[in-house]
């Protein structure tokens, strides 16, 4: 949303950049926490795998902010949504299970 | 000034004066998490409010007591002391998440992380009550607090769906997060229902010095201004519904929170949050740096007033020094204001019946009342609400740490 709100030019640059290294923290402490005790039946390389994409893409935006280059902040931010859905993928099949 | 000129003013500054880093986190935790399925709790509390300040103004308007001066009378200081102790140490707790709420405001404003201005902003608070009067506590601040309108345009710009919204209002169960769920119900009650609102509503009818020609203008000011307050409050619940849910977006963090307006007042909104969560916060941080201090002058039997000099009410001044600087510190330290926010709340909502209970009874004695005692109306709406704050505060905050 902080991404969407930035191309749109609503939110300041600094605070654009500081809401997406926060995301980069959580992302890293919910991978920690997942990887710690996964849940079974789930594929845990691909997990950690998109989910260290994603903090990675993440990181990348909030650098892409520093040097206001919008079109190919815009590029890494549709990348994201497509992992946003593979980690949806994982949470609708852990919720299936139990 | 002419009663209907203290009426508006009266209005005008519960309105600004409403929402506070509470009001507006839970209900934006609630929009966001549960949609509209919350508003009955900001209901739920703003009546039971609604009620609670007319109490505190008509007690102050007849007996010419506050409440703390009131409760020390009738139940002596070994129960007094210990009301004092758990009341200041939650009200403590507020005042760090509402100088946090102002920190965390000049964060997205500025950049400059909150820690840095934990001890400017004490600084600035302190000094607005070392220098300032009553009236300008009570209306310069919330005048300014009166920029969390926005709230509201920004709730109606989303569009939402009316009838949902009334629906809300009733109370359902979730089918799942059942101890999410009440954790924030609790919280939210806990923001509406704030103690240090009555203490302080109280000590400034004494300030004001109402007498009984008071109780009508008291009886339309708690009415209207604690109503408007509260759909200042569901409209930060429906735009959190509207803005944030269909994102997934939990506000954990105050910067989600922020994300609030911009869908909806997109050039202005950021900017608007910032600002109108400034100005909401310093009111409180004033409020309840004031109702501390009352509490204990007024318990202890000190000179108090905040528009004499401090060096006439010397040790009031210092308690209210001592309090904001010491609140300073764990913000200093990095404390997550929106943690101490939310445990704040519900441990208000928790604490409820020690700090209500012992007023209800004040509030039926013929002593201090005489014939505008309490009806039955205002007994059970109070001890109903209380009630059920106390009951899902129990259930949920265990539940809730559990599985944190």
């Amino acid at each position: 949303m902080v991404g969407d709100a930035w191309l749109r030019h609503t939110t300041p640059d600094k605070y654009t950049r500081q809401t997406l290294e926060l995301s980069h923290d959580t992302l890293l402490q919910i991978a920690d926490d997942l990887l710690k005790s996964p849940p079974s039946g789930i594929d845990t390389a691909s997990l950690d795998s998109v989910l260290t994409r994603s903090r990675d893409r993440v990181a990348q935006m909030a650098r892409l902010v520093e040097a206001k280059d919008a079109p190919s902040f815009s590029s890494q931010l549709d990348s994201l949504r497509a992992d946003e859905k593979i980690v949806k993928q994982f949470s609708d099949s852990i919720e299936s299970r139990q | 000034m002419s009663k209907a000129l203290q009426i508006a003013l009266g209005i005008i500054t519960s309105i600004g004066g409403f929402l506070e880093i509470g009001s507006v986190v839970t209900a934006a935790q609630a929009g966001a998490a549960f949609g509209y399925q919350l508003l009955w709790a900001i209901l739920l509390g703003v009546l039971c409010l609604i009620f609670l300040v007319e109490m505190s103004g008509r007690l102050a308007a007849v007996s010419k007591h506050t409440i703390v001066d009131a409760m020390r009378e009738r139940f002596g200081f070994p129960f007094f002391s210990i009301v004092l102790l758990v009341m200041v140490l939650v009200a403590f707790l507020v005042l760090v998440a509402e100088l946090g709420g102002i920190g965390l405001s000049l964060q997205i404003l500025t950049g400059i992380g909150f820690p840095w201005w934990a001890i400017p902003v004490s600084f600035i608070v302190w000094a607005l009550m070392w220098r300032g009067t009553f009236s300008l506590i009570e209306n310069g601040a919330s005048l300014l607090g009166l920029f969390t309108i926005s709230f509201a345009v920004a709730a109606v710009k989303l569009h939402p769906d009316w009838g949902s919204t009334a629906h809300g209002l009733l109370p359902t169960f979730p089918g799942d997060q059942k101890a999410k769920y009440g954790f924030i119900a609790v919280s939210i009650l806990g923001a509406s229902i704030s103690p240090y609102l009555m203490y302080f509503y109280s000590s400034g009818a004494i300030e004001d010095e109402w007498d009984e020609s008071y109780i009508p203008i008291n009886r339309v000011i708690a009415s209207f201004g604690m109503s408007f307050g509260g759909f200042l409050s569901m409209a930060v619940l429906v735009a959190a519904a509207l803005a944030l849910r269909p994102k997934g977006i939990d506000v954990d963090k105050y910067e989600q929170a922020a994300l609030l307006m911009t869908t909806a007042l997109p050039r202005w909104g950021f900017y608007l949050f910032g600002v109108a969560m400034l100005f909401a916060c310093l009111g409180a941080a004033l409020e309840i740096s004031l109702a501390i201090a009352y509490f204990f002058a007024q318990g202890l039997g000190w000179n108090w007033s905040e528009n004499l000099t401090p060096s006439r009410d010397a040790r009031f001044s210092l308690v209210y020094t001592i309090i904001i600087f010491l609140a300073a510190i764990p913000l200093v330290l990095g404390v997550d204001p929106i943690k101490v926010t939310l445990m704040g709340m519900a441990l208000t909502a928790a604490t409820l019946p020690l700090a209500i209970v012992p007023f209800l009874f004040l509030m039926n004695d013929p002593i201090y009342l005489g014939e505008h005692r309490n009806g039955w109306i205002s007994n059970s709406v109070v001890t109903i609400v209380i009630l059920i704050s106390f009951v899902l505060a129990v259930i949920s905050i265990p539940l809730q740490i559990m599985g944190s």
